[in-house]
């Protein structure tokens, strides 16, 4: 019995087809993903759901009515739930005003009862087992509670169906369970779930079935039980994953270290961190957020001064004052937020390309040729795929910018390349690719260090990983002898159990 | 308590008396001669000329807190005394129906700077600089380097109910903000304007009427900016282009200093008033300083940066 269906649905903005007739419908009870890479269409049709975007041609059902699109909150009004990414939130607004924003309890001529909203949030703060009060202010709230005021906003209403958009991003481990324990919950009481996602552990967790949409096209619903994730990644991607990069893991001291960090500190960061690493050596430096990756890296990249400890490279110890010094002793770090740190917007492809290694060696005066000979040549390398190098980043999907990222910084020829989540939010197939890239370039001797809070990618491709923890290594493993619980012991030890002083500190800053 | 201490409108408040206080001090008179700041008439003064700024400084604050921002106050009052100079002294209306009229002037200049923001798109800065050069200018087209002069028209020594007509700011910038205060707070129509000033996306999402909201803050606006410019005519007796000239930037900065943030979401009707009323001080107490005259922009643009920097550093440490 279909609950919600998406009946033949079309949209296109501009020459772009969003959405070429999606049909597939959501069975009451079910728990229903909704899976793509960016730019497949998922959040088109989230925003046709919600009443944000009208089809141009199609219908949604609920219980076999068609919605009507003229009514922006209809969808709402007949018991369809949403749950936007934690982005979506007002954070100058109260917990209790974000709950009922659009949707206050009101009195005679729209005043507001504060009152009724403040307890009704409070009790479903309480169903939730939230520990946030209702008084609070949003910016004041932090990321996974965030997501899980979305889930009770969601509930302020009956809903019979939950859509919940991406609600992970920006949980840990632990707050993922959280949020799946009440969902299940929900589940419990006959509400049906769609979750769209492209994370594929998770959606094989909670899901029921799988419906996968390719290039704005359904390219099928598959029931859980009989499929796999590898299948599911064949489905998203349309063609077979690109074979590995092979490539030889340099031996045991080689070489000398290409970069070689002792006994750095910055408090309350992280402290006493030592870690080496060799031509065409990839070391994988794994840690939950807020274990002081991120500041290691950007202490090494010379954004911030160490308190103390020493940074060589190539052998001779250096101090960087300032990015530019380690771009010129060689080193590049490719940031973690694309969109704030990565790329310049209001610039094109061209620009962003040749811009760290103009820095580098700072010339004066722009030759537009040897720009535009050099911007190619990345573009081609790394197979980004752009209209054209003078369209702005904004024309490329989330995975091209981020091999934009790379791009840029793999201009300025580095001896050792620093990573910080090189595939943070990127879809699949883009992963493969710059995973290959990485892997590429270590074949030819480079030195990368790369943070990531994906274990699995770290598997993959880390020779040896260091585990972080509160700011400090604790311990150290070969890829090869590398396996999840190895890590995730060393990276998520109580902190009861832990002793030193960072243990204070970093965890609860970043 | 607790919250009275929390509220961004106590660190106004206190910046108001201690401002007060200071000149009081400060010009305080040798013995046996008259303190010139601080006697009634002066505050009367001070309420009087605060008030054409702290009416139109409500509007903007409502449309900064949308997310948005209106440079069209100042050219808006000064067309709606032409336009009520015109009507009553040139038509010969009644002094109410040119009121309205200038009321009406006020409404159509927050419908064209929203039309030009919501339908065409354009960003709030260069509509409303547009538009401010549009009424500035029609104000001068209509007038031809002349100016209506009301008095003559209107009773002299004028008191309503025995209260000087002196007192017609004051009292409407005040009435104005208690209504708008609560509206802000209290009902549905100021949460939206916080929602989306917050976040415009998350707005839409909800089902705000985000369209709607943002074009009854800049109406608003513009209302508020023509009844200021009513009560310039008729305090001042005149309809006349060049009048109000720099004020938007004045009312913007009482805004700001009252606690509103260009960011959007964030901000207080009350604050802005009391923020106007800081100026007032200011403009009122510095040429009484003797050998100041050439200082008072300087000082007012260093107390716009300092109050601003002071309630950054004040509301990192407020914050739970």
């Amino acid at each position: 019995m279909a609950l919600l269906e998406f009946h033949d649905v079309h949209k296109s903005f501009g020459a772009v087809r969003a959405l070429r007739g999606v049909s597939f419908a959501v069975s009451a009870g079910e728990a229903h993903a909704c899976i793509g890479e960016n730019g497949a269409g998922k959040s088109t049709l989230l925003k046709i759901l919600a009443g944000i975007v009208r089809p141009d041609r199609g219908e949604v059902r609920l219980d076999g009515d068609p919605l009507h699109f003229n009514r922006p909150r209809e969808a709402l009004a007949r018991g369809i739930g949403m749950v936007f990414q934690e982005r979506l939130a007002f954070p100058n607004l109260t917990v209790a005003a974000n709950i009922f924003a659009g949707r206050e309890l009101v009195q005679r001529w729209g005043r507001l009862d504060e009152a009724a909203m403040h307890a009704r949030t409070r009790q479903l703060l309480d169903d939730l087992h939230l520990p946030v009060r209702p008084d609070v202010r949003m910016e004041h709230v932090s990321a996974a509670h965030a997501q899980l005021v979305q889930v009770a906003r969601a509930l302020a209403f009956d809903c019979k169906v939950l859509v919940l958009d991406e609600p992970t991003t920006s949980l840990t481990d632990a707050e993922v369970d959280q949020l799946f324990r009440v969902l299940t919950a929900l589940r419990r009481r006959g509400v049906t779930l769609l979750f769209v996602s492209h994370r594929l552990p998770e959606v094989f967790r909670l899901c029921d079935r799988i419906t996968v949409l390719r290039d704005g096209a359904c390219v099928g619903t598959f029931s859980t039980p009989d499929t796999t994730p590898e299948a599911m990644v064949r489905a998203m991607v349309g063609r077979e994953p690109p074979e590995r990069v092979a490539r030889e893991i340099p031996a045991e001291h080689a070489r000398a270290a290409a970069l070689a960090v002792r006994n750095l500190s910055r408090r309350p960061w992280f402290e006493d961190v030592s870690i080496e690493v060799r031509p065409g050596e990839i070391l994988g430096v794994f840690g939950l957020v807020g274990s002081g990756r991120t500041e290691l890296l950007e202490t090494v990249f010379g954004l911030a001064r160490a308190d103390e400890g020493t940074i060589s490279v190539g052998g001779a110890t250096t101090a960087f004052h300032s990015a530019r010094d380690a771009m010129r002793a060689g080193l590049a770090l490719v940031p973690e937020d694309r969109q704030r740190l990565g790329l310049f917007f209001n610039l094109n492809v061209r620009h962003n390309l040749v811009l760290p290694r103009a820095v580098k060696h700072g010339v004066a005066r722009i030759n537009e040729r040897a720009e535009t000979d050099l911007a190619s040549l990345q573009v081609a390398r790394l197979s980004i795929r752009t209209p054209s190098i003078a369209h702005p980043p904004e024309a490329l999907s989330g995975g091209n910018q981020q091999k934009l990222v790379a791009g840029k910084w793999l201009a300025t020829d580095p001896t050792v390349l620093l990573l910080d989540e090189p595939t943070k939010g990127v879809d699949v197939g883009a992963k493969f690719e710059i995973h290959n890239i990485i892997r590429g370039h270590a074949a030819r001797g480079m030195a990368c260090v790369m943070v990531s809070s994906d274990l699995p990618e770290v598997l993959a491709l880390a020779d040896r990983i260091v585990v972080m923890r509160q700011g400090r290594v604790r311990g150290e493993i070969a890829g090869t002898a590398a396996t999840e619980e190895a890590v995730m012991s060393l990276a998520a030890h109580e902190s009861a159990h832990s002793e030193g002083p960072a243990s204070a500190g970093p965890s609860a800053a970043e | 308590m607790k919250r009275l201490w929390h509220a961004r409108e106590f660190s106004t408040i206190a910046i108001l008396v201690a401002e007060v206080l200071f000149f009081a001090w400060y010009l305080w008179p040798e013995a046996g001669r008259e303190h010139s700041f601080l006697k009634v008439e002066n505050f009367l003064l001070i309420f009087k000329y605060s008030s054409i700024y702290g009416i139109a400084a409500i509007g903007a604050a409502i449309v900064i807190i949308s997310g948005g921002v209106d440079l069209s106050p100042g050219a808006v009052i000064a067309l709606t005394t032409v336009v009520i100079g015109y009507c009553f002294v040139e038509a010969g209306w009644p002094l109410w129906a040119s009121a309205m009229a200038g009321l009406a002037v006020g409404a159509a200049a927050g419908l064209v700077s929203s039309w030009l923001i919501v339908r065409v798109g354009l960003p709030a800065f260069i509509a409303t600089l547009g538009v401010m050069g549009i009424w500035r200018g029609t104000a001068f087209i209509v007038t031809q380097a002349r100016f209506y002069d009301l008095s003559a028209r209107l009773p002299p020594n004028w008191h309503v109910a025995g209260v000087s007509i002196d007192w017609l700011g004051p009292v409407v910038m005040i009435v104005l903000a208690g209504v708008f205060q609560l509206l802000m707070t209290r009902y549905q129509w100021g949460r939206g304007v916080f929602a989306v000033g917050g976040n415009e996306t998350a707005a839409l999402f909800s089902g705000i009427p985000v369209n709607r909201i943002k074009t009854s803050a800049y109406v608003v606006s513009g209302v508020l900016a023509a009844v200021s410019g009513v009560v310039l005519a008729i305090v001042q007796g005149q309809g006349k282009a060049d009048l109000a000239t720099g004020y938007e930037l004045d009312i913007i900065a009482s805004a700001v200093v009252g606690g509103a943030s260009l960011a959007g979401g964030r901000g207080s009707v009350a604050g802005a008033v009391l923020g106007a009323l800081i100026f007032g001080v200011l403009r009122n107490a510095l040429p009484q300083i003797p050998g100041a005259t050439f200082y008072d922009r300087l000082i007012v643009g260093v107390v716009v940066i300092v109050i601003v920097v002071m309630d950054q550093l004040l509301s990192k440490r407020r914050s739970i």
